[in-house]
């Protein structure tokens, strides 16, 4: 039994007193800096970087680590309280899962999205024990034409996000794709719809975006609404998950799990795709009375599933190949190289119980991360009914801190204002943010990968249909698409002949 | 409202009549790219020790955007007091005038440049996968399909796509640039097989080179680094103009006063030579050069003269 020999190696490394505490101390962080909206892992971890030169080299990654998916843990909760996703995953939590604090049950989707996330954290932690090496050369497999033909999926599927008007949906998306435009082009280094603005030429930052459409739109509308809010939180019922709920979405854990621990294994940004592809799972499986996007609780225990185990998985390529697969992973490359380990295949072999402890705190930091959040919800439930006169400044002061921490300037905080006032007018219009933030997402990585693919193969479509793994994913593309369609397309019919 | 104007205006004038006393509050290293890189790990590994030596904490800033240009522009529009030095890569310093069109900063003109802080040696590297044993056997090859095999690069006018157009130029071959975000990516493409060739950071393919997973056929620096003392540099091999390393350098505001450029140079100086803070530069495969500032200016019109040469004869352009 290797595995037991490797896994126990793992832990002994990884119970040291000193990993314990730096373990413990990286996942506070991260949750910290995940329920502070606009606050990334990447530039925290950056900055602590150097704090952890005197330290052991499994110590520091241990640390580092841990603030990184406690951040994916703790970016949930905004969502779900005051409907602020500070990164692209807790977009479609905000969905469901705000629905479900405006209906009172905060606690239980906080509940949901802390129990889902540990159970996938778990399952996926001993995936990669057991599987890492072949789950990383399944994961080269995937070239330009196989992301773009994925990409073309996770864009198929996305169409079931919308929950209204399928024609404000597509207005949505193609919105968001021509936002995604802005900024250098990758292939040629041009600038597009910059109109010379150096401010622009990077483009305009997802979470620019986020914090503009849905947290001050939001407290617009909220403010426009005066009175009703502070009606609906009064009745904060159901803080625990009953034995009945938890067996409900148990198989949506499960399946955002499988969902998640897949996609985060691809190096080329399949993890932002987990979240949506999840949840796309679930509501076409879901038998629950509660429409999705009003507050099915199965839209929070999925995507939140999948997104924890998506970013577990994600340091399989880094790990056993030394590739990054997020800006992170970039960063925890350069933290093994100041450590003087050479990030590769090497450092299995070589270094078996950085490895392996790396591994073991990852469940321990899990752990912690549960033990820390489930006692904290009934914290964060008795925040949301504070009188939002005193709660909307605090939400726009952290949003603009949070973005003007990514680069450092005022543009930034111009532009989510800006974004705002156009959340606000979308919701007027009834069009959802969700599918504009997921073409914003999605466009940009397809047209890159669309272009990569034919410049290699000089402008040769039959690539994505030569190739047998992309041609299988846009074959699936289409069934999902006329699966998708059809019901939404014939329960309109329905509609119409009912008026 | 006036009054405060005038206090601050008067602070001001002091603080900057007693400029003998710098530093007397922290100095701010801008780093013109997003935390986590080559440059921001340079300048966050030099900090501690700056610090110590000047008795002020030294800040790093991250200001990324237009591959470094909205960075160096602040440090140009700064005081040049000392309290805001640039730390910038190969790109800022001298490629980028020759792409950017409107750039709004002179790398030769608008800083006191200070030092060349690390360099560190590129390497031409394939998938395994391409039949070529050596640089001439990878030249028969490029020259047997012309304009059909992919170099993956860490960007449009980054230095290795600017190495890879001086490597056909000198070889008087062709191939496809194939342009990424960022160097991870490119990587792991030519790992994976999905791209043949590429100038990389020795750095960053060393793990992948000794495993076997890409094969080293040329070193771009002037000798041969001492982790592949086996791989010929480019120049061994006949091609003089192949000489090509990455390379981070500190510049200020152009008009430090002397006393406050000897300062910091010196603080820098103290960084890059003491023992534990160059180990941590030399393990993830920097050469520390800590070059003087006539030396960096030399230096700088060298290299601003060779991609020049590279970006016109090349015909490299961002449109």
């Amino acid at each position: 039994m290797e595995i037991l020999a490797n896994l126990s190696l793992g832990f002994s490394t990884a119970l040291s007193l000193a990993n314990l505490f730096y373990c413990f101390v990286g996942v506070v962080l991260g949750t910290l800096i995940g329920v502070l909206p606009g606050l990334g892992p990447v530039a925290t971890i950056a900055m602590l970087l150097p704090v952890t030169f005197h330290f052991q080299p499994v110590t520091a990654l241990i640390m580092l680590a841990g603030i990184f998916y406690g951040a994916q843990y703790g970016g949930s909760t905004t969502a779900i309280l005051v409907n602020l996703p500070g990164e692209a995953s807790s977009v479609i939590t905000a969905l469901d899962g705000h629905a479900m604090a405006k209906r009172g049950e905060a606690g239980k989707a906080l509940a949901t999205a802390a129990i889902g996330s540990f159970i996938a954290g778990t399952i996926a932690t001993f995936l990669i024990a057991l599987f890492a090496p072949p789950l990383a050369e399944m994961a080269l497999k995937f070239g330009p034409a196989e992301y773009f033909s994925l990409l073309v999926l996770g864009l198929a599927v996305s169409i079931v996000l919308a929950h209204g008007s399928l024609l404000h949906a597509l207005g949505m998306i193609f919105l968001g794709l021509l936002l995604g435009i802005i900024g250098t082009d990758v292939n040629s280094g041009a600038e597009r719809f910059t109109f010379g603005q150096p401010w622009l030429a990077d483009g305009v930052n997802f979470v620019v975006l986020a914090m503009g459409m849905y947290g001050l739109g939001e407290i617009i509308n909220n403010l426009e609404k005066k009175g009703t809010r502070d009606l609906m939180l009064k009745s904060v019922s159901g803080i625990r998950l009953s034995w009945t709920e938890f067996k409900h979405i148990l198989p949506s854990i499960l399946r955002g799990t499988a969902v998640g621990s897949f996609l985060g294994i691809l190096p080329g940004g399949g993890a932002v795709l987990s979240s949506f592809a999840a949840y796309a799972v679930e509501k076409k499986l879901s038998k629950n009375p509660i429409p999705f996007g009003e507050g099915a609780i199965e839209g929070v225990a999925g995507p939140e599933s999948a997104n924890n185990a998506g970013s577990q998985t994600s340091f399989i390529p880094m790990l056993t190949l030394g590739i990054p697969s997020n800006p992170t992973m970039a960063i925890m490359i350069g933290a093994m190289m100041i450590h003087s380990i050479q990030p590769g295949p090497s450092v299995l072999t070589e270094q078996p119980a950085l490895f392996w402890g790396l591994i073991a705190s990852m469940w321990i930091g899990n752990f912690f991360l549960i033990v820390l959040n489930l006692p904290m919800i009934s914290i964060w439930v008795k925040l949301i009914t504070a009188p939002y006169h005193l709660m909307f400044p605090v939400i726009i002061v952290f949003c603009s801190i949070g973005v003007i921490s990514i680069n450092n300037t005022e543009w930034d905080v111009f532009m989510m204002a800006f974004f705002g006032f156009a959340g606000y007018l979308f919701s007027k219009l009834e069009c959802e943010p969700a599918p504009m933030l997921l073409g914003f997402i999605l466009g940009p990585m397809m047209e890159e990968y669309l272009r990569r693919a034919l410049l290699m193969s000089s402008g040769d479509f039959s690539v994505f249909f030569t190739r047998p793994l992309s041609a299988t994913l846009l074959a699936v593309a289409v069934v999902a698409l006329v699966v998708v369609l059809l019901p939404s397309i014939s329960k309109k019919r329905e509609e119409t002949f009912k008026e | 409202m006036k009054k405060t104007i005038m206090a601050l205006l008067a602070g001001l004038v002091m603080t900057a009549g007693a400029h003998a006393a710098y530093p007397d509050k922290p100095v701010t290293i801008i780093v013109p790219f997003p935390p986590g890189g080559s440059t921001d790990m340079v300048a966050r590994i030099m900090t501690q020790k700056m610090s110590e030596k000047l008795g002020q904490p030294v800040i790093v800033e991250n200001k990324p955007g237009a591959t470094g240009a909205i960075g160096a522009a602040q440090v140009k529009r700064s005081a040049p007091d000392g309290y805001t030095i640039l730390c910038a890569s190969i790109g800022v310093w001298a490629v980028n005038p020759f792409l950017q069109k409107n750039l709004a900063y002179d790398p030769a003109k608008d800083f006191d440049l200070l030092t060349v802080a690390v360099k560190s040696p590129n390497v031409l590297v394939i998938h395994p996968s391409v039949p070529a044993k050596d640089v001439k056997e990878l030249v028969e090859y490029l020259k047997l399909k012309p304009n059909k095999v992919t170099f993956p690069s860490s960007g449009a006018g980054s230095s290795d796509h600017l190495t890879a157009a001086l490597f056909w130029m000198s070889t008087g071959t062709t191939g496809i640039h194939v342009p990424y975000k960022g160097g991870g990516p490119a990587i792991a493409d030519l790992v994976a097989g999905h791209a043949e060739a590429s100038f990389q950071n020795l750095n960053n393919v060393i793990g992948h080179i000794k495993a076997g997973k890409l094969r080293a056929l040329a070193v771009t620096a002037e000798k041969r680094a001492a982790l592949l003392p086996d791989v010929p540099t480019m120049v061994e091999l006949g091609y003089k103009d192949v000489v090509v390393t990455s390379w981070q350098a500190f510049g200020a505001p152009k008009g430090l006063p002397t006393d406050v450029k000897k300062a910091i140079h010196e603080a820098m100086m103290a960084a890059l030579k003491d023992p534990e803070t160059s180990k941590k530069l030399t393990d993830p495969g920097f050469e520390v050069t800590a070059s003087t500032p006539e030396e960096f200016a030399k230096f700088l019109q060298a290299e601003l003269a060779k991609w020049k040469t590279v970006v016109e004869v090349g015909k490299v352009t961002l449109d």
